[in-house]
């Protein structure tokens, strides 16, 4: 057999291993009953059944086809996204599914619980619709385009999710059952979620199927496919409608299942299929088998856990380690997300720049004097000055932090040439939140210093591996975003499952999460804006590479830019700002990945500009969501990194919809 | 000296304002507190309280006793708005230890008290009575404290006689169709039992307040057990329980002698152990009888 023969079987020996794998971890999992024992209880008629034979016929057999077909829906749904969006990074839940199902979820059963009697898969199922259809919404004009739409379910997803963290913040009660949907459990106690999955994956499956021939055309670029025939609007709409369809259903039986849509059908172009057809049937197969393997292998943990596992976040955090090692091997030639908004045309920059300053500094004042309490609203005044020992350090570290995450979000958009990037992507804010939640739940009452330091440790160690993982390629930038999204996979695992736990510590983890400035001390707010200052200063001097690296790597290495070097300064700077701002605000304000959109669609175009224009919508941004945050639901405080990713994420999408 | 002399009238009278403001604030010492177990404690010590985080809420799950309407939402229990309670000016602020990150800030405005409990391997009854004399201590309240005690005792006495033998219990409040938490070692309803020697059945390990997360099918092993739901039960849940073959598999559903109790606080203090005893003791009455 020649190599290039061996290769061609590679998938299949991929999948043919798993399943053995899956098999044998399947048998130990049934111990004391057999396996025949076992099959001969698929079907059963007689009841009552010994409890060790109801839990098999009602519990292990439901389970595992459930995750069979559900880990082969999310590999289709990823082959689909990925396909359509021309982008390894997609996978199913990039079009806000997920987050739009359980906010969906969380609405209803705040207020209006009635529709949860129709079945709580309908209420996720609307929710992920509804999501989903305003991404489309907003990238219709622009006929779907793959940057659009990518865009696009950030920024809903971001939303959704936003919305549904105040909802939690303040009914933490009331939705725990939720966290544990939100973590992806698959335990089963009888058929009927499997009777309604199967019929809905059956007709997504054959719709993918007639699909498949058209979507091959999309491999190709625009033009030529137009140039075809293809009506592009058509099948991009068909192909990704009927993703989110397939991951809608999915999510809506067994909650959010992380890592399988995007691992597998990467796992299957890896293993070497290359055909679309070949990597939808291997992606299929490699979900399923996936899926059950790690569900498997998660029910032979004795009852040592005051908690279950739930399988969605173990699939995360497995998965974190393997696509570490996969981008390492994966290579990343194909066709690639690179422009991203068509720019504004830029024409009263100073006067726009003044604007956005005036703005500003009316936050400030606003902020610092105007205020409520228990009698209502009032001035700050000579009387009442003592309130603003309050309203100062908050104030200030909210513009910091601002000014911090717009800057690094700014330098990593320009050096990875990639509209997702963000700071919260590149991981640095995921693994400090990973060690500070370590340390809320190690120690018995831990100090604020005991806090900084761990959350310092974290963004730290997620730079160690970083530069570790990326350092042979040279930074090229799709990998460092990978080895990104790994980590904060990792970080969502970790959430969803102490989350889901129950423990009435995960207050205490959902408010630092949340992005509040309620923590800063005097010292932290003045070193905040200091560390902003000087990031201003620093990140200025790098304007001539922040120039010319959006132009790619070949360019900017024919110009004479040191690009390994020139990316690791970048980065390096990156992570110090994002860590700096991290731990004051937490990781969710996303004012990283919105300033640097808002000011480009300002106009701020050239690097220069960019940076300084970022900084500012940044510092408005978090100021006034900062005050905001403070008076809407008064005394509830919403956190000003939530309030920011409402107001920014809203300017986001009109301006959106308008490209 | 002279100018002594001519500030002596308003030394006094200043010292006399001092003196008298002093005593009418110590008159009426006013407390606030961010956890609803030190909440439930001191309004039945019937310490006054100015400020109390997620009043609501509180009146939504932990139910009784009752906030007075005096006591003002001090906002989240994670963050309690500190320009409000700088405003109110209590003599001191109540936390448990979870909240301690807090502290540096809520001293500025009053001195901070953190009293545990739930904490990990320790005897929870004993920790709600340490728990009762150290606020009874802290406000002044150290006979109320001491009568709530006893009261409590006197109580679980009069219930004991009153149980007859029952298979061991097993507690659980639904989180959704699929999961529940059953309560062991570390919670207030286990502490409970053991006060009233009924058995629990749940003896797996459990976080430290209490509880273990698991999927229905756990509940499985336990054939003998007698099943008590903690309400409320999460909308929906019943209808799918209908349609759960496994749920329908477990012999207290099938023999219809499945215990529901109203919804109760499952990590307060000695009055939720007061309430769950009683209502405990009476369902468990009201089965017998049948």
């Amino acid at each position: 057999m020649t190599t290039k023969e061996l290769k061609r079987y590679q998938p299949t020996v991929l999948t043919l291993l798993l399943a053995a794998l899956a098999a044998g971890l399947a048998v130990s999992a049934l111990l004391p009953v057999t396996l025949s024992e076992a099959i001969s209880l698929i079907w059963v008629l007689e009841t009552p059944l010994m409890p060790t034979f109801a839990v098999v016929h009602f519990s292990f057999w439901p389970r595992l086809a459930m995750a069979l077909l559900a880990g082969a829906g999310l590999g289709l749904a990823g082959v689909l996204m990925q396909q359509v969006l021309r982008n390894p990074l997609a996978s199913p839940t990039t079009l806000g599914v997920a987050s739009g199902a359980n906010l969906g979820l969380m609405a209803a059963t705040l207020f209006v619980p009635e529709l949860l009697f129709w079945g709580r898969e309908w209420v996720a199922l609307a929710g992920g619709a509804a999501a989903m259809g305003g991404v489309f919404l907003l990238a219709w004009r622009s006929d779907l385009a793959p940057a659009v739409v990518v865009l696009a379910g950030l920024v809903m997803n971001l939303y959704a999710g936003a919305l549904g963290m105040v909802l939690l913040l303040f009914h933490q009660e009331a939705l725990k059952g939720l966290l544990i949907w939100g973590a992806g459990s698959l335990s089963q106690n009888g058929w009927s979620d499997l009777e309604f999955l199967w019929p809905r994956l059956l007709f997504g499956a054959l719709a993918a199927a007639l699909l498949l021939r058209p979507l091959q055309l999309l491999t190709l670029d625009d033009a030529s496919a137009r140039s075809l025939g293809a009506s592009l609007k058509a099948l991009r709409f068909g192909g990704l409608g009927v993703a989110v369809f397939i991951t809608a259903c999915v999510v809506s039986v067994v909650g959010i299942i992380g890592f399988i849509g995007l691992a597998a059908p990467n796992l299957a172009r890896l293993a070497g299929a290359r055909r679309l057809g070949e990597r939808v049937m291997y992606s299929m197969l490699l979900g399923g088998l996936l899926l059950a393997s790690t569900d498997l292998a998660l029910q032979q943990i004795p009852g040592m856990l005051p908690t279950l596992i739930p399988t969605g976040a173990a699939t995360a955090a497995l998965g974190a380690p393997l696509l570490l090692w996969l981008i390492t091997r994966l290579s990343l030639t194909t066709p690639h997300v690179s422009r991203g908004l068509p720019p504004h045309v830029a024409s009263h920059l100073g006067r726009r720049s003044a604007v956005l300053m005036g703005l500003t500094l009316l936050s400030i004042v606003i902020a610092l004097l105007l205020g409520q309490r228990a009698s209502g609203w009032f001035w700050a005044g000579l009387e009442s000055i003592d309130v603003l020992q309050w309203r100062w350090p908050r104030l200030l570290a909210a513009a910091g932090s601002g000014v911090l995450l717009a800057l690094a979000g700014t330098l990593l958009q320009r050096v990875t040439a990639n509209p997702m990037a963000s700071p919260e992507v590149l991981g640095i804010s995921g693994g400090s939140a990973i060690a500070l939640i370590g340390a809320i739940y190690a120690l018995p009452s831990p100090s604020p210093a005991m806090l900084l330091g761990a959350g310092t440790l974290g963004a730290l160690v997620t730079l160690g591996i970083l530069i570790l993982f990326n350092y042979r390629s040279g930074f090229t930038p799709s990998r460092l975003l990978l080895t990104g999204v790994a980590i904060t996979a990792l970080f969502d695992a970790v959430r969803a499952f102490i989350l889901a736990g129950g423990d009435p510590r995960g207050q205490q983890v959902l408010a630092w999460l949340s992005g509040s400035t309620y923590y800063t001390t005097p010292a932290g707010a003045i070193g905040i804006a200091v560390i902003a200052a000087l990031g201003v200063a620093l990140t200025l001097l790098f304007s001539r590479w922040l120039a010319i690296l959006p132009l790619g790597g070949e360019a900017s290495t024919a110009i004479g830019l040191p690009l390994r070097h020139a990316r690791l300064s970048l980065l390096t700077l990156v992570a110090f700002l994002t860590a700096s701002a991290t731990l004051v605000v937490g990781p969710l304000s996303f004012v990283g990945l919105l300033a640097p959109h808002l000011a480009k669609m300002l106009g701020f175009q050239h690097a220069r500009a960019h940076l300084l224009g970022g900084a500012l919508v940044g510092a408005l941004i978090m100021t006034s969501a900062d005050w905001f945050g403070r008076q809407w639901l008064f005394p509830q405080e919403i956190p000003a990194g939530l309030v920011a990713s409402l107001i920014g994420g809203a300017y986001f999408m009109w301006r959106l919809a308008r490209i | 000296m002279r100018t002594l002399l001519h500030h002596l009238p308003a030394l006094f009278t200043g010292w006399i304002l001092m003196l008298a403001s002093a005593l009418s604030s110590a008159a009426s010492p006013q407390w606030a507190t961010l956890d609803w177990t030190l909440v439930e404690t001191l309004i039945a010590l019937d310490a006054p309280l100015s400020g109390v985080a997620q009043i609501d809420a509180y009146h939504a799950w932990v139910d009784k006793p009752r906030i007075p309407d005096t006591a003002i939402d001090l906002g989240l229990r994670t963050q309690p708005n500190l320009e409000l309670l700088a405003d109110l000016a209590p003599d001191a602020i109540f936390i448990s230890p979870m909240f301690s990150h807090l502290t540096p800030r809520l001293s500025r405005i009053a001195p901070v008290e953190s009293l545990p409990l739930y904490q990990a391997d320790s005897d929870t009854w004993q920790e709600m009575q340490a728990l009762t004399r150290k606020l009874g201590e802290h406000v002044d309240r150290e006979k109320q404290a001491e009568s709530l005690i006893a009261e409590t005792m006197a109580l679980i006495n009069r219930l004991k006689a009153r149980v007859s033998p029952t298979a061991p219990l097993l507690m659980v409040q639904f989180m959704d169709e699929r999961h529940v938490r059953v309560f062991g070692e570390n919670g207030l309803y286990h502490a409970v039992l053991e006060q009233l020697g009924i058995a629990n059945a749940w003896q797996a390990p459990t976080n430290a307040w209490g509880f273990s997360l698991v999927g229905l099918e756990g509940l499985a092993a336990y054939p003998d057990a007698q099943l008590v739901v903690v309400e409320p039960l999460p909308v929906g849940v019943e209808a799918s329980l209908a349609e759960s073959g496994l749920w329908q598999q477990l012999p207290s559903v099938r023999e219809e002698r499945v215990i529901t109790l109203p919804p109760l606080w499952s990590f307060g203090a000695l009055p939720s152990a007061q309430r769950f005893a009683r209502t405990l003791v009476s369902a468990l009455e009201a089965q017998h009888d049948d």
